[in-house]
């Protein structure tokens, strides 16, 4: 049940949860990552920039992340399950084979092939010639894309800080991979997206991206993710920051995503507000988002109605992205966001 | 516990009402959240809006429901009548008239009154004194102020309304009398259907009743003809409202008369109608009057009268010769007429009225006296010389002794020069010169000269005058009222038994000559003598006895004193603060708790 969160695997592992704070990593669809790459170490400039970038301050008014907590980002890169076929050479296994200095496998030689390739040694022992096939390194499509409409305003800290600090993290992570970052927000439909983003350099643009955004708009996640989509065939990693209450659903979204073939991680972020209310007595409950009103008696009996449907809700939810291999971590906003990065975005498989 | 507008507790209405405004009025809180989604999946926390589930739930409504309600008791103006304050006697004034039988009161308006004026004696202190005074026809003292409990209970319990228009201020009066003084108390139970309630600084008055509405029948007589008889019925709506009354006569069970009187609010409708009546005939019937019209009031709906005319009294004449009168004893309304001039009172026994015709006696026992030119000793009204050539100058038309007699030419030579101390003068010039005097047992008419010293016995006067006289001494029954004081000579009997209209017996001893019996309630009493057993017929006391719409309390409570003495006892302030102390917490409550709505 909801009201019985499970521990974190690791306690040691980060800073321990608050007792209120609701963590849930699916693994359901994580397979095992077949590239690897160093983790280098980061640079003073990136510090210093992200100290730049991220003044300290109030986690509500000022810069997202905290320099320290960059810095620890910098030894982490996002795990891609599947492999997938960038555009320029990264530091990521591509499905293309060639010039890479990564050896993947042999095949025999056919005519035209490049005679650099070609293994003396073993023609010369099995007067064969077979070509060495090395993995091409290319980057990774980094998709990053937050709910921004109004109810992510609630909250406290709200649900649109969590999900900008987590996707400033995220994005971080990649840029410093020299993965290919993109980020988009969406609210009913598709909204300002910052695209392109490659290499450390670009990690001020992203904060400064994800500092400018505000809720706004209602919540359509089926609408974004398929003009998302519909925007470029290539795939990647996806990966969606919401708090899922869409009237509209959110099954048709989240399907579309792995018909296009894309790695999806949904984190799900909820407010402490929403999972138990604290209300009573005789109320006009307005939508923050479509401004439908329902008139509601919340007593005890309506809150434990209220919570039966709530884990009815967020069942359904984990139940169908188990069935479809997506990705899922549900979280409050009350979680601190390098607790979420360094712990439980490594036990879901997200990074590493 | 008393209520001074018990109609004002149809206020209480206002609790369903304000049940109702509550389920249907809509005062939420409004509160923003980032979704109702799962608010709207919560099925089951629909069934939280039914109103039932509302209603029970909440503190808010309970407490102004008992606002709300002790305001409309508080508009009731309940009062405590028992106190422990004080040091005064009290007397407990009991109205008597007939509409106190209303049932607008359960069970009665006088049963009721009953109650509250036992509570009012289980509260007073063991040294209290306390007194019992029925305002009926006339006030009666049931019980003279005294300490003892169960003389009043045994008293309150025996006490009945009677069939007439209550003497309320009277008796009040006559309470005033009892307990005198600051500190004596008199609370009064009453409708004040026909007199507001006087105000005294000591009395607190307790108005009873509810309904107004009425139709009875006000009279039912028998107006004796040669071989019929002429019966008058009178039927009042005392009502605000027209009234359609079907009335049914019977005679002994038979009916003699039937219709259906449409009576406009406040009318008087008579209906008179011939009946056989064969003179003479001592047992003619019984007439029963019957209205077939239901309210608060059942009891005027009947009335019975007898239709045999009452008896005739049997004359003696005790003087010297008197042609004149001799003459008019032989075809007078009399059973019986005798001459002697035997002035010993022990030879007069067995005749109901004496003639005392010039004639000197001693003091004469009670009975029934006419006396022409003497007055016995033990009358109150010792002659002091004569009077020559009097003038009949006055006479009193309307009483029925004088009824159809006129003194204008009659001349008197010579006259007594009464000098009464009571009774009544019905005919005066320089002196009375008729006289008429009732007291216990005795009933007299003193005629100042005699018929010698006159020309009376040439006038139409004489025979009139003589008639009426005999019929007034014997005791003509035929105007009795509920509320009367019925006296019959005993004619030597010593006891006589009564029975009451409602079938009750009661044993009457004679006393000075006479047997005498209250008339509380109309209808036939039959009355058992040893010289035989006759009937009459009792009519309603006053034909406004049937107004039951009690006065208005506003009205009593409105005038000072009683309202000052009503005020120390009233419970409506406290239910008044009461109320507003609730009021205040529910409006404390509902501006505290998180979405309460006040």
């Amino acid at each position: 049940m909801f009201s019985d969160p499970p521990q974190p695997a690791s306690p040691s592992a980060g800073r321990p949860a608050a007792g209120n704070d609701e963590i849930k990593a699916g693994r359901s669809s994580v397979r095992s990552a077949t590239g690897h790459h160093d983790i280098k170490a980061a640079g003073a400039q990136v510090i210093e920039g992200a100290d730049a970038l991220a003044p300290a301050a109030p986690r509500d008014q000022a810069g997202l992340l905290d320099p320290a907590f960059l810095q620890r980002l910098e030894a982490l890169s996002l795990v891609s399950r599947r492999r997938v076929r960038g555009r320029q050479h990264g530091e990521r296994r591509s499905l293309v084979r060639g010039r890479g200095i990564e050896f993947d496998d042999y095949r025999a030689y056919e005519p035209g092939d490049d005679y650099r390739y070609i293994d003396w040694n073993i023609a010369s022992r099995l007067d064969r010639l077979f070509v060495k096939l090395f993995s091409e390194e290319e980057d990774l499509d980094v998709r990053l894309l937050i709910d921004t409409s109004r109810s992510m305003a609630a909250g406290a800290p709200s649900k649109l800080l969590l999900a900008k600090q987590l996707a400033a993290a995220i994005g971080y992570i990649g840029l410093v991979n020299l993965d290919r970052v993109e980020v988009g927000v969406f609210s009913s439909g598709p909204g300002p997206r910052l695209r392109r983003l490659r290499g450390r350099s670009r990690a001020f643009d992203l904060l400064r991206f994800l500092e400018g955004i505000v809720p706004e708009g209602t919540t359509d996640l089926s609408l974004a993710l398929r003009r998302t989509l519909d925007e470029s065939s290539r795939r990647g990693l996806l990966v969606v920051i919401s708090d899922l209450l869409d009237p509209h659903g959110y099954e048709d979204g989240l399907l579309r995503t792995r018909h296009h073939g894309m790695q999806t991680f949904v984190i799900h972020v909820l407010a402490e507000d929403e999972l138990a209310p604290r209300l009573s007595g005789e109320l006009r409950l307005i939508d923050a988002e479509t401004g439908r009103a329902v008139e509601v008696t919340i007593d005890a009996d309506a809150l434990r109605a209220y919570a039966e449907a709530r884990d009815a809700y967020l069942e359904g939810i984990q139940q169908f992205c188990f069935r479809h291999s997506i990705d899922y971590l549900r979280t409050t906003s009350g979680v601190p966001a390098d607790s979420l990065v360094l712990r439980y975005l490594r036990q879901g498989g997200l990074v590493r | 516990m008393t209520f001074g507008a018990p109609a004002a507790l149809w206020a209480l209405a206002a609790v369903p009402v304000l049940i109702v405004l509550y389920l249907l009025r809509v005062r939420r809180r409004e509160h923003v959240v980032s979704s109702v989604l799962l608010w709207v999946k919560s099925q089951p926390s629909w069934a939280a809006f039914r109103p039932s589930r509302r209603v029970e739930r909440s503190l808010l409504l309970l407490l102004q429901i008992v606002a709300a309600a002790a305001l409309a008791a508080a508009l009731a103006q309940p009062a405590l009548l028992g106190w422990t304050a004080g040091s005064g006697d009290v007397v407990l004034v009991l109205d008597g008239s007939m509409s106190m039988r209303a049932r607008d009161v359960a069970p009665t308006r006088f049963d009721r009154a009953r109650a509250e004026a036992r509570d009012v004696l289980a509260h007073l202190g063991p040294d209290r004194r306390a007194a019992l005074v029925l305002a009926a026809a006339h006030p009666l003292v049931l019980v003279p102020p005294t300490a003892d409990r169960g003389r009043l209970a045994a008293a309150l319990a025996h006490a009945q309304p009677w069939d007439v228009a209550g003497d309320v201020r009277g008796a009040i009066d006559l309470a005033a009398q009892l307990v005198p003084g600051p500190h004596g108390r008199i609370f009064v139970w009453t409708d004040a259907a026909r007199s507001p309630v006087p105000a005294l600084p000591n009395v607190t008055a307790r108005i009873l009743g509810t309904a107004d509405e009425n139709t009875g029948v006000v009279a039912l007589r028998v107006l004796p003809d040669a071989d019929t008889a002429r019966v008058l019925v009178r039927v009042t709506n005392f009502g605000h409202a027209a009234v359609r009354a079907p009335l049914r006569v019977t005679r002994d069970g038979s009916a003699a008369y039937g219709a259906t009187l449409a009576l406009a609010a406040g009318e008087t409708r008579t209906v008179v109608f011939p009946v056989s009546s064969p003179r003479g005939k001592a047992d003619a019937g019984v007439l029963r009057a019957q209205l077939d019209v239901r309210d608060a009031l059942p009891d005027d709906k009947t009335a019975e009268a007898l239709l045999a005319p009452a008896p005739l009294p049997s004359v003696l004449l005790v003087g010297p010769d008197d042609p004149p009168l001799e003459r008019l004893l032989r075809v007078a309304p009399v059973s019986r007429a005798a001459v002697t001039r035997e002035t010993d009172p022990a030879a007069w026994r067995g005749y109901d009225v004496v003639i005392l015709d010039r004639v000197t006696t001693g003091a004469v026992p009670p009975g029934r006296y006419l006396a022409i030119g003497t007055v016995p000793p033990n009358l109150p009204a010792n002659p002091s010389g004569v009077v020559d050539a009097p003038d009949i100058a006055t006479w009193d038309r309307r009483d029925p002794v004088l009824r159809f007699v006129d003194f204008g030419d009659v001349h008197v030579r010579q006259a007594l020069r009464l000098a009464p101390d009571s009774g009544r003068v019905l005919a005066a010039g320089p002196s009375p010169l008729l006289w008429a005097y009732e007291s216990r047992g005795m009933r007299a008419i003193v005629l100042a000269f005699g018929l010698g010293d006159s020309d009376l016995p040439q006038h139409v006067a004489f025979p009139v005058l003589v008639v009426n006289s005999l019929a007034w001494l014997g005791g003509d029954t035929g105007g009795l009222q509920a509320g009367q004081t019925l006296e019959v000579p005993a004619a030597g009997g010593d006891r006589a038994m009564v029975v009451r209209p409602d079938g009750t017996r009661i044993d009457v001893p004679a006393r000075d000559g006479a047997f005498a019996f209250a008339l509380p309630r109309a209808g036939v009493y039959r009355l058992t003598t040893p010289a035989g057993e006759r009937a009459v017929s009792v009519s309603v006391g006053s034909e406004t006895a049937g107004l039951i719409a009690p006065g208005p309390a506003a009205a009593a409570a409105s005038q000072p004193p009683v309202q000052r003495v009503l005020a120390r006892l009233a419970l409506w302030p406290w239910l008044v603060l009461g109320a507003a102390a609730v009021a205040l917490g529910e409006w404390a409550l509902a501006t505290r708790r998180r979405g309460g709505d006040a």
